[in-house]
Parts: structure tokens; sequence; C-alpha cells
């Protein structure tokens, strides 16, 4: 027994006294566990999808229409796009410029709702909207369809109210409808009792208290919010199947159009492995670089240095042995999900093994960046895993960035998983050329260099190779 | 073969070389011999441009040596404390790509391989991972491995710490087989023994200082006598010990004490000690002291205390 406590006092001992041990095991636990809070918005009041950008196009000059655009732009996790994004002076977006907003390289929005000139038809009662969609990610994918769904059913009563008055117009005229809703207004007063014209008004304004169906439709409306079966699919978005549901769906009618990624035969690999891919590469690339200290520790270094080798010669091959490895290991995953599940990899291989190679620097450059920042390998694996986990969750590889809060949402964009992963599916999603992908090889070159940069810098300026 | 003049180096507060000046003859086999923590491999580092002088030059065949003087480089071989060798790599594979960093390539490369690895007695394991192989041969490898670009000035910084003896041997003689061909060899080491057996000259280093240089006569002459005598530390000569002290170095280790005599001291006066305390002349031995004294002597401590 003796024995055994001296072992354990033995093994406390040395955890004590290892810094990274004793970081490893509490702090940085604690700190990921606030951050992975603070990214998901947990306990906030703005936790849930934010800021989707979403493009609206009114096409109907129907005043009604402005009541659902205003419902659109009081839900949060849209953000509301009516202008185009990139004319000076500003004008508003027009049906034709969608599609090709939707296709362009760091498109302005993924989602887009049309309201037709028909929006309110007079041949038949009820309304037809047009959905375009690039649904690269899944889960927002179908919450962007959920939330539309409950907006446009919150504004469906007055809108509804209106195509019927439309459709009565059609039939019986002006004069004769007026006359109508006159005769059905006096009817109803004179059996129930109420103001005939205030009845009256109303009904010339297309209001027939369908609002008190938003009462009794509410729980039934929650489940529109859950996904369609596969919305990449769907020609029609999925509508509730409670009773007063079926009445909605009936009367409002949603044309669906895939604008990118129709032909892509694996959707949901597809949008999933890039960002798999650039996980794996960051863990293996980070481990690369730190096999710098066991180079150290051996004293290779010096043996390296009094050759006609200098540092320079030796961070250089290290990053080219990374971008390598990484080139070597991406390339492999995308032939493996290929074989796995069915990606189509082969057509697009040249541009995918360029978007590789700039993936594999930028990983790369950030491995070197951990190393020359630590001073052990122990703690470049805890730094790097800690760091990888976070880029990978801010940069979209886990869960949609319209998941988290507008603030951490401003962090996406700095991350070099996330700009991998619009290389990847710019080229295996979208199939976009050389030209179109080029802003974001510049953007991946641009974080390789100047990260590269700092580490050389901390390399020259540590004891790395003394 | 090498200048070096004024070499200061500064680790913060702490100084770990002190201007020191040494010049180093082509041929020579030079022992640089001190304690862990001298500035032995300080020194080492400096003259590969490992690390920067803050102070001082160093002069290769009338050449500076800086940071980028890869030429001088060309010239210099260095054999590192650590086995600084890839494990997971054959000992081809190691030599290969050591032998590429100095321009080497195919059949030349080749053959010098050869002719390393059978210099050392490693031809048959050429294939094998270095880490399958034991810790002599691994210190062998280490030192070939600085050799294939047959430098004119090798740089030896404890080459057989941990070694085996019979491997140690082979290093020696090797190494002397070398130096006889030509080859300037400074050689960094803590053993007196092997600064004794293989240097034609000594330079004692401690603190980042060089307070002596020499050969190893020159070195003895430093001391005040020229004989030491070595008796057995027991219960029965202690105070023999205590009162012979008063009359010279008394250094007591590995359960016997040295005596080394002031100047001027009487042997007279030390048979008279020594019928005084009743003990018999046959436990006493006289021999040529060693460079363990002549440390001691300069630094006021033993060598392996130091």
């Amino acid at each position: 027994m003796n024995s055994v406590l001296a072992l354990l006092r033995k093994d406390f001992l040395n955890f004590r006294r290892n810094k990274a041990a004793v970081s490893l095991t509490f702090a940085v636990p604690f700190l990921m566990i606030w951050l992975f809070g603070w990214i998901f918005g947990v306990n906030r009041k703005d936790s849930g999808p934010n800021g989707i950008p979403f493009a609206v196009v009114d096409a109907s000059g129907n005043p009604a229409a402005a009541a659902l655009i205003a419902a659109l732009r009081g839900e949060k996790a849209f953000r509301v796009i009516t202008d185009h994004p990139s004319t000076t002076p500003k004008r508003p977006l027009v049906v034709a410029d969608l599609r090709p907003l939707m296709e362009a390289p760091g498109a302005p929005f993924r989602f887009a709702l049309v309201l037709p000139a028909d929006l309110v038809s007079n041949s038949g009662i009820g309304l037809r909207l047009k959905f375009l969609s690039n649904p690269r990610n899944e889960i927002e994918t179908q919450t962007v369809n959920g939330l539309l769904q409950k907006t446009i059913f919150s504004s469906v009563p007055e809108l509804l109210g209106q195509s019927l008055q439309a459709n009565t117009k059609k039939f019986l005229g002006d004069k004769r409808l007026t006359e109508f809703n006159r005769g059905i207004a006096t009817a109803v007063t004179s059996a129930f009792g109420g103001d005939a014209d205030e009845m009256e008004r109303r009904m010339a304004a297309a209001d027939f208290g369908f609002g008190a169906l938003k009462q009794q439709r509410d729980p039934a409306l929650r489940r529109l919010d859950a996904p369609p079966a596969n919305p990449q699919q769907d020609s029609k978005i999925e509508n509730p199947k409670s009773t007063t549901a079926d009445v909605f769906n009936q009367l409002v009618k949603i044309d669906t159009e895939q604008v990118v990624g129709a032909k892509v035969k694996s959707p949901q690999a597809t949008s999933l492995v890039g960002g798999w891919a650039i996980q794996f590469l960051l863990f293996a690339v980070s481990a690369s670089a730190a096999s710098l200290f066991r180079e150290r520790d051996a004293g290779i270094f010096q043996r390296l240095l009094a050759a006609p080798v200098t540092r320079a010669h030796i961070l250089w091959a290290k990053f080219f042995y990374g971008v390598a490895l990484g080139l070597v290991q991406l390339v492999v995953l995308f032939v493996a999900s290929s074989w796995l599940y069915g990606i189509e990899v082969l057509p697009h291989l040249p541009l995918l093994a360029l978007v590789c190679v700039f993936a594999a620097a930028t990983c790369t450059s950030f491995g070197m960046l951990i190393a020359s920042v630590t001073t052990s390998p122990e703690a470049a694996s805890g730094l790097s895993t800690f760091l990888i986990m976070m880029m990978s969750a801010i940069g979209g590889a886990w869960f949609p960035i319209s998941l988290m809060p507008l603030a951490v949402q401003q962090f996406s964009k700095l991350t070099l998983v996330y700009w991998s992963m619009e290389g990847f599916s710019a080229v295996l999603w979208a199939g976009q050329s050389l030209t179109q992908i080029l802003p974001i090889l510049g953007i991946l070159g641009g974080i390789t260099a100047g990260v590269l940069s700092l580490a050389i810098w901390r390399f020259n300026r540590g004891k790395i190779f003394e | 073969m090498l200048q070096i003049r004024s070499l200061t180096k500064r680790y913060g507060a702490l100084t770990a070389l002190d201007g020191i000046s040494l010049d180093i003859a082509p041929g020579e086999f030079f022992g640089l011999l001190g304690p862990n923590g001298a500035g032995k491999s300080t020194l080492m580092s400096l003259v590969t441009g490992l690390r920067a002088p803050d102070a001082g030059s160093i002069a290769l065949k009338g050449e500076l040596l800086t940071g980028s003087s890869s030429a001088a480089r060309l010239s210099l071989g260095l054999v590192p404390q650590h086995v600084a060798l890839y494990p997971e790599l054959t000992a081809l594979e190691n030599l290969s790509i050591f032998g590429e960093l100095y321009g080497l390539r195919g059949a030349d490369l080749r053959s010098r391989i050869d002719a390393a690895l059978e210099a050392v007695q490693l031809s048959d394991r050429s294939r094998d991972p270095v880490k399958t192989f034991s810790g002599g041969m691994q210190r062998r490898l280490n030192l070939v491995a600085a050799l294939l670009h047959r430098p004119k000035l090798l740089l030896c910084d404890e080459p057989t710490v941990g070694v085996d003896p019979q491997s140690r041997n082979a290093i020696f003689e090797y190494l002397e087989r070398l130096n006889r061909e030509g080859l300037t060899i400074i050689y960094s080491t803590h053993y007196m023994e092997e600064a004794t057996r293989l240097c034609s000259r000594i330079g004692i280093i401690d603190h980042g200082k060089l307070p002596a240089l020499g050969t190893l006569d020159e070195l003895l002459t430093r001391l005040p006598f020229e004989e030491e005598i070595r008796f057995a530390a027991t219960p029965a000569t202690t105070p023999f010990a205590a009162q012979l002290g008063a009359h010279g170095e008394l250094a007591t280790a590995d359960g016997a004490h040295r005596f080394r005599p002031r100047a001027g001291f009487r042997l007279s006066a030390f048979y008279a000690l020594t019928e005084a305390h009743a003990l018999p002349p046959h436990i006493f031995t006289q021999q040529r002291p060693t460079l363990e004294a002549v440390f001691l002597h300069l630094t006021g401590r033993n060598l392996r205390d130091a």
C-alpha cells in the first residue's frame, strides 16, 4: 500500500510540475467551454440562427407584399436584402439579378424569395411565390425553409383575402362585387347582428378575419421548422400536415429553384467533406511542424547549421514538406470520399488540387506558427488542438455560421477554415472556374504569407535553433 | 587554422565565455578540458555558427566566420554532443542526407559513405534503422556523419558521453588515425583521461575562461610539485592526513588521499610524520600528477566536482 501511495504521490508531483498538463487539464477545457458557449450563443437572447443573407424581390406591386417583407425583416434569422449589393447608386434588386449574384464567387446571398407579378392571382384562389436557393449547407437550408414558411404563413391571411377579392372581381366586375359585398354584409348582420357598413368595408379591404387562424395554427406551424426530407431535391417546400395548415398548403404555392449545385450527385457529402478535410489537415500539419522540437532536442539543428544550411533552409524545407503532405492527404481524402459517397472529384481534379495546395500551404503556415510560439511538443499539441477546434467551430466546419451570434460571425472570415471550405465548395459544389476561384486562392495565399512571415519572425527571435 | 580573439558570449546575466583567445594550428589535436557548464559547448556553437558571439571574432584559415559564411563551413565538421541522427532512417539514409547537405551526389557520395561505414565497422548494418543500433554504434555513426565532406577542421563536442569502453576505444583510434592523416581536431571533454591520451595541446576551460593552455608537460610545470603521494583514506590515516595537509594540497576522493607538497617541503619531514603515526611505507605510492591536479591547482576545485 505504501508503494502505491508513494507512486501516486509521484504522479501528482509530476503533474503539478508539468505546466502544459495542468493547463490542458483545467485551463484549456474551461476556456473551451466558455468560448464554445460564446460561439453558439448559449444562454443568450440572440442564440439560434442570425443574419442569414436573404434576398427579396417584390415584382408584385401589391401593397400587402410590403407586410410580408416587413415580416421577413422582423425575423432575426434573416438579413433581408432588397437592393443590389454592388451598384452605385443603389437600386432595388430585380429578378434577373438573382441568379448571377447567387452563382458568383463569394455570393452575397444564397437564398432569395420572389414575390411575382401574379403574387395574388385572379385566376384562382391562392398565392404564388418563388424561392431560389443555393443549399450548400443542409442545416442552414433547412433552417431557412422552416423560417420562411413560418413567416409566409403568418402573412398569408391578409394576402389570401386579397386573392379572394381579386378572383371575385374578375368574375363579377367592380360594381357587382360592391353589391355582392353589400348583400353579404347586410344578410350577415341582419341574422347575427353587427354593423353592416363596417363589415362591408372590411370585406372590401379583404379582411375576412383569417387573422384569427394565426392563433390556431401556431402549434402546427412550428412543425414547418422541421427539415424537409431532402431539401436539395424538393421542388416544393413541404407544408404542414395539420388540417389548418393543409388549408394554407392548398392556397400558397411556393415554387422552388435550386440555383447552384443542382447537378451535384452527392450533395450532403459534398457539402460536408470540405470541413472534415480541413480539420484532418490541420491536425496532420501541426504534428509535422511539432517535429521541429524533436530535431532540436536531438541536436540535429546543431549539425545542420554547422553545414552550409541556414535557418531559412530548415524552415522552408519544413514548409514544403507540410504542403506536400497536406496535398497528398487532401487528395486521398477526396478520392476516398468519391469512392465511399459518390462525390464527383475527377471532373474537378485539377482545380481541386490547386485549392488543396493553397489550403495545405495555409494550414502548414499555421502549424509552423504554433511551433514558433511554443517551447515544447506538448505545448504545441495543446495549443494547436485548442485553436483547430476553435477555428473549425467559428469557421463553419461543424455548424453553419448563421447559427452563431452576429458578433461571432464577424470572426468567421478571419479563419483559414472558412476560406479553405469556401475553396472546396466553390470547386466541388458550385463547379466554378479557375477565374472564379482566384479571389479565394488569393485570400488563402495572403493568409499563408502573413502567418508564415510571423512564424519565421518568431523562429528567428526564439531559441529553437539554439 | 583557427584564430579566436577575445570571444565573449553572455546568456542574460551569465557570462558563458569571457574574452577567450586561442590559436589552433593545422594538424593539431587540441583538447578543451573543463567541467559541465564551463563553456565548452558554447565555444563549439560559436565556431559552428549556431550562435553569434557578443564580442570577439573567429577566423578559419584567415576568413572570418559569420552566420552566412557557408564557404568556410565546408571546411568544418561537427560531431555534436547528442547523437544527432534521424533514428527512423537507416545508417545509409542518414549519411546520404548529411552528405547531400555538403553538395555530395551520386557515386562520389556513395563511395564516401561506404568508406565511412567501413571505417567504423558498420557496413553490415548500413540498411538498418539507426534506432536499432547500440549507443556505441550510434556514436560511431554520429562521428562519421561529420566527416563525409572531408573537413579540414573537426569539432568534437564530448563525442563519447555514454559510450561503452570498446566503442570509445574504437572512436579514439579512428580520431587518432584521422589526425595522423592531417585532420585538425578540437576535442572537448570533461574526462582528463581522454584529453591526456588524445590531445597534443590542451586548454583548460572554467567559468568561460581559459586559465591554462599548453601541452600536457607544459601544464604540469604549472604545478608547484613534480610528484604526488597517494594513500588510502582509512581511520588509521586520518590524523596523519590532517597534519600532512598543512604542508601542501590534500585532496580526498574515491577512498584515497592525494597529497601535493608545497614547494620547499622536504621528504624527511614526510618520513618523520609517518613514523610519528606508525604508518608503514608500503601504503604510500608516489606518482606523476595528472590534469586533475592541474585543474585543482588552477581552479581550487576537482574536475569531477566542478
